[in-house]
C-alpha cells in the first residue's frame, strides 16, 4: 500500500510535466490541427537557456525560467512567421517536413552549444518532502509540478477566456476561414499561439528537469514528446483539460501499471505508445476532444 | 520551357533513343567501377586541412539506406502515407538477418527468404492504422513505433536472440568466388594510362580489400533488383492504383480501388524493402545496435525523402547517399576558415540535414532530383511513341507533323510524364 501511494506521487510529477508538454502540443494543434514534431526541442532549448540565464548571468531561477520563457516565445513566433506561415495550412506535408527539419536542427544545434554530457539543473521547488507517513512520502517536488499545471492551466483559461487576442484564437481555432472573414488577423493570432506553446513547453522541461532524480541534455525530450504526444491523444488532440488528464494517465501508467503488471521497466515508452495506438485506433478525437466529422 | 527548345530531342522506340537509354547505363555502370576501384580504401579528399573520406563501406552503407527509403517511396511517396517507422522496419530486417547469419549460420542473402516475408507481415499489421487514421495521426503512431524499437531489442526474452545493449555481432563475410580475378582487374585498371594511379597500387589487392569489393557489387546488385522491382510495380496496375489512392481517395475508392487493400499493401512493401536495407547494413557493418535503430533513423530516411525528391525512385538514390555522407563530412570538417573551431565539434551533420531539409522544402519542393530534370530537360528531351493512327491517317503530311507536333503539343506534356514514372 505504501509502495503504491509513492508511485501514485512518482506518476503525478511525471504526468504533470508530460501535461505541460501535451499542452503545447495542442495549443498549436487546436489552431492549426497540425502537430509542432519540434515541440520537445524547442522546450529542451528554452530549459537550456533557462540554465545558461541562471547559472552565467547569476539570475534567481524563477526568474531565469520566466526569462527563458519569453525567449523562447519570441524565437517560436519568429520561426512560425518564417518557415510556418508561408505554407498553406492544409497541406499538411510539407508542415510536418519543417517541423522535423527543426527537430533535428534544434537538437543538434543545443548539441553543438551546449554538448552532450547532462548538466544538473537547480531545483525550483523546495527538496525533501512535504507529508511524510510511515514510509509514505509526498515530495515538495510532485506538489510543485501539480501546482505548476494548475497555475498554467488556469492560465492559460484566462488567457483565453477574458482577452481579446485569447477571443480570436479560439475563434479561429474554431473556424479559420469564417474568423478572417470576420476580420481577425490569422497569422499574428497563430503566432501568438506558437509562442505561447513554446513557453509553455519551456516551462515544462524546466520542472521536468528540475527532479533531482534528473538531468538536463539535449536529448531529454526526444522520448518525453513521445509521452506528451500520447498524452494529447488520449486526452483529445483539441482539449486543454484532455491534455493534462492525459498527462497524468500517463504518468500514472507508467508508475503504476507497469511495474505491476511486471513489465520491464524500459516498456513503460511502449506502454505510453500502445496507449496512444488504441486511442487512436478506437477513439480518435479521444477522451475529451471534438469527434471529427468527415462528409464523403 | 516553351522559349528554349531542347538541344536533344529522342523519340521513344527509335534506335537513338534506345542508344541513349544504354549510354546512361553504361555511365551508371562507369560510376559504379570507379567507386569500386577508385576509393577503395584510401580515397579522400583534402580540402581546407579536412579529409573527406569517400571510403567504399560508406557507400555500402549508403546502399542500405537508398534501400530503406525506396520502401518510404512507396508508402509514403507513391501511396501518400507519412510513414515515420520505416526505422523500425530497418532494424527488424537488420537483427533478424544477424541472427540467422551469426547464430543460424545461415549466408546474408539467404536470410533474405526470411526477412522479407516477416517485415512484409509486420507492415501488413503496422498498415491496419492506416485504415482508419491518416495525416498527422498516422504519422504520430509510426513515430512512436519507430520509438519502441531500442527498448523491444532490450526486451528479457529477447536478449539471446538479439544480443541487447551490447549489440548483435556477425563476423560473417562476403568472400569473393576464387574465379573472378578481382586482382586482375584493378591491375589492369592500375596500368591504364594518365588515371591509372587513381587505382590501387598495382599490386592487386588485399583479402580484406576484395570483400570490400565484392560486398559492394553484391549489394550494388540487390539495390539494382530492388528499384527495378519497384520501378515495375510502379509502372503495373497496382502502382497506378496506389498513385491514384494518393492524389484522391475519394475518387480512387468510386473507380473501384480497394483502400485498404492498397494502403495495407503498400505498408507492406515499403516495410519488406526496410528490411532489405537493414540487412545490407548489418553485413556491411558487422553489427547491429539498438542506438542505430531509434527514431533518428526513421527522421533521417524521411530527410533522404525529401531531399531527394518525394515519389521518384532516383531520389531515393540520392537521398541515401546524403544521409550517409552528410553527417560523416560535416564531422569531418574540423577546421573551416572564418568559423571558430568550437562551432565545428558535436552533432554538425544534424544541423545541416536539418537546415538542409527546410530549405529545400521551401526553394526546390520536388527535391534534388526535379532540380537535376529541370536542368537535364534544357538539354534532353524524351518524346513518347508517335501514336501510329496519325502516321496512318495524315498521309503525306506526315513527315512535316512529326517534327510538329511534340514541339507544340506533346512536348509541354513529356516532362510531367517523367516525373511521375522514373526511369533509373
Amino acid at each position: 500500500m505504501e509502495l503504491f501511494l509513492n508511485r501514485i506521487s512518482d506518476g503525478l510529477s511525471n504526468g504533470a510535466t508530460y501535461a505541460l508538454i501535451a499542452m503545447a502540443l495542442v495549443m498549436i494543434f487546436k489552431a492549426t490541427t497540425l502537430i509542432n514534431f519540434a515541440q520537445g526541442e524547442f522546450a529542451m532549448f528554452g530549459g537550456f537557456i533557462a540554465l545558461v540565464l541562471a547559472t552565467e548571468r547569476g539570475l534567481p531561477m524563477w526568474i531565469a525560467v520566466v526569462g527563458a520563457m519569453a525567449i523562447t516565445a519570441v524565437l517560436a513566433a519568429g520561426f512560425e512567421r518564417t518557415l510556418i506561415r508561408p505554407f498553406d495550412p492544409s497541406d499538411h506535408l510539407p508542415l510536418v517536413i519543417i517541423t522535423l527539419g527543426l527537430f533535428l536542427g534544434i537538437n543538434a544545434l543545443a548539441g553543438i552549444i551546449w554538448r552532450f554530457d547532462p548538466r544538473a539543473f537547480p531545483e525550483l521547488f523546495p527538496s525533501g518532502n512535504a507529508l511524510t507517513w510511515n514510509t509514505v512520502t509526498l515530495s515538495w517536488y510532485t506538489i510543485g509540478t501539480i501546482v505548476t499545471v494548475a497555475v498554467v492551466a488556469g492560465g492559460l483559461t484566462l488567457l483565453l477566456n477574458t482577452t481579446k487576442i485569447g477571443l480570436a484564437f479560439r475563434a479561429v481555432s474554431s473556424n479559420l476561414e469564417s474568423s478572417e472573414l470576420a476580420g481577425i488577423k490569422v497569422g499574428p493570432t497563430l503566432q501568438f499561439g506558437w509562442a505561447i506553446a513554446a513557453a509553455v513547453g519551456t516551462l515544462g522541461v524546466c520542472v521536468f528537469v528540475a527532479s533531482p532524480f534528473r538531468q538536463l541534455e539535449p536529448n531529454v525530450m526526444v522520448t518525453g514528446l513521445i509521452f506528451a504526444v500520447s498524452a494529447a491523444a488520449l486526452g483529445g488532440l483539441d482539449s486543454l483539460g484532455g491534455a493534462i488528464a492525459g498527462g497524468l494517465a500517463i504518468g500514472l501508467v507508467q508508475s503504476i501499471g507497469v511495474p505491476y503488471l511486471g513489465i520491464p521497466s524500459e516498456l513503460s515508452l511502449l506502454a505510453a505508445v500502445a496507449v496512444l495506438m488504441l486511442v487512436l485506433l478506437f477513439k480518435p478525437s479521444g477522451l475529451f476532444g471534438t469527434p471529427q466529422v468527415e462528409r464523403v | 520551357m516553351a522559349t528554349t527548345s531542347p538541344k536533344f530531342l529522342f523519340t521513344e522506340g527509335t534506335n537513338r533513343y534506345r542508344a541513349y537509354k544504354i549510354a546512361g547505363f553504361a555511365l551508371l555502370a562507369l560510376l559504379i567501377l570507379i567507386v569500386a576501384f577508385a576509393y577503395n580504401d584510401t580515397g579522400s579528399i583534402t580540402l581546407f586541412d579536412n579529409s573527406y573520406k569517400l571510403s567504399i563501406t560508406r557507400v555500402t552503407k549508403s546502399i542500405s539506406f537508398m534501400v530503406a527509403i525506396l520502401g518510404l517511396q512507396v508508402v509514403a511517396g507513391f501511396t501518400g502515407q507519412l510513414s515515420l517507422g520505416q526505422g523500425f522496419f530497418f532494424g527488424t530486417g537488420a537483427y533478424i538477418s544477424a541472427w540467422l547469419v551469426a547464430d543460424q549460420n545461415w549466408a546474408w542473402f539467404t536470410s533474405l527468404i526470411v526477412v522479407v516475408p516477416v517485415c512484409f507481415v509486420f507492415g501488413l499489421v503496422a498498415g491496419i492504422p492506416a485504415l482508419r487514421i491518416r495525416g498527422l495521426y498516422l504519422a504520430l503512431v509510426t513515430l512512436g513505433l519507430a520509438a519502441i524499437f531500442p527498448s523491444l531489442i532490450k526486451l528479457d526474452f529477447l536478449l539471446p536472440y538479439t544480443g541487447g545493449a551490447a549489440g548483435k555481432t556477425v563476423d560473417s563475410d562476403f568472400i569473393p568466388p576464387s574465379w573472378l580475378p578481382l586482382d586482375g582487374m584493378i591491375n589492369a585498371l592500375h596500368s591504364l594510362p594518365l588515371i591509372g594511379q587513381y587505382f590501387g597500387d598495382g599490386e592487386g589487392m588485399s583479402n580484406k580489400e576484395e570483400q570490400r569489393v565484392w560486398t559492394f557489387f553484391m549489394m550494388v546488385i540487390l539495390a539494382l533488383i530492388c528499384f527495378k522491382l519497384v520501378s515495375n510495380l510502379i509502372k503495373s496496375r497496382p502502382g497506378r492504383a496506389i498513385r491514384a489512392v494518393r492524389d484522391n481517395e475519394t475518387s480512387a475508392a468510386v473507380n473501384g480501388m480497394s483502400l485498404s487493400f492498397h494502403k495495407t499493401m503498400s505498408f507492406g512493401v515499403a516495410s519488406a524493402l526496410g528490411g532489405v536495407g537493414g540487412m545490407i547494413y548489418v553485413a556491411e557493418l558487422g553489427i547491429a545496435s539498438e542506438g542505430d535503430f531509434t527514431q533518428l533513423i526513421s527522421i533521417l530516411f524521411i530527410v533522404g525523402m525529401v531531399v531527394g525528391g518525394v515519389g521518384t525512385l532516383s531520389g531515393a538514390a540520392i537521398g541515401g547517399l546524403v544521409i550517409a555522407f552528410i553527417p560523416d563530412w560535416a564531422s569531418s570538417t574540423q577546421n573551416l576558415p572564418g568559423i571558430p573551431e568550437r562551432w565545428l565539434q558535436g552533432p554538425t551533420g544534424g544541423l545541416i540535414l536539418g537546415i538542409g531539409l527546410i530549405v529545400i522544402t521551401f526553394v526546390l519542393p520536388g527535391g534534388v532530383i526535379s532540380g537535376v530534370r529541370k536542368i537535364r530537360g534544357r538539354f534532353v528531351e524524351v518524346l513518347p511513341k508517335t501514336p501510329a493512327i496519325q502516321l496512318a491517317g495524315a498521309g503525306a503530311a506526315v513527315s512535316a507533323d512529326e517534327s510538329d507536333i511534340p514541339n507544340d503539343s506533346l512536348g509541354s506534356e513529356s516532362p510531367d510524364l517523367s516525373t511521375t514514372v522514373d526511369e533509373s
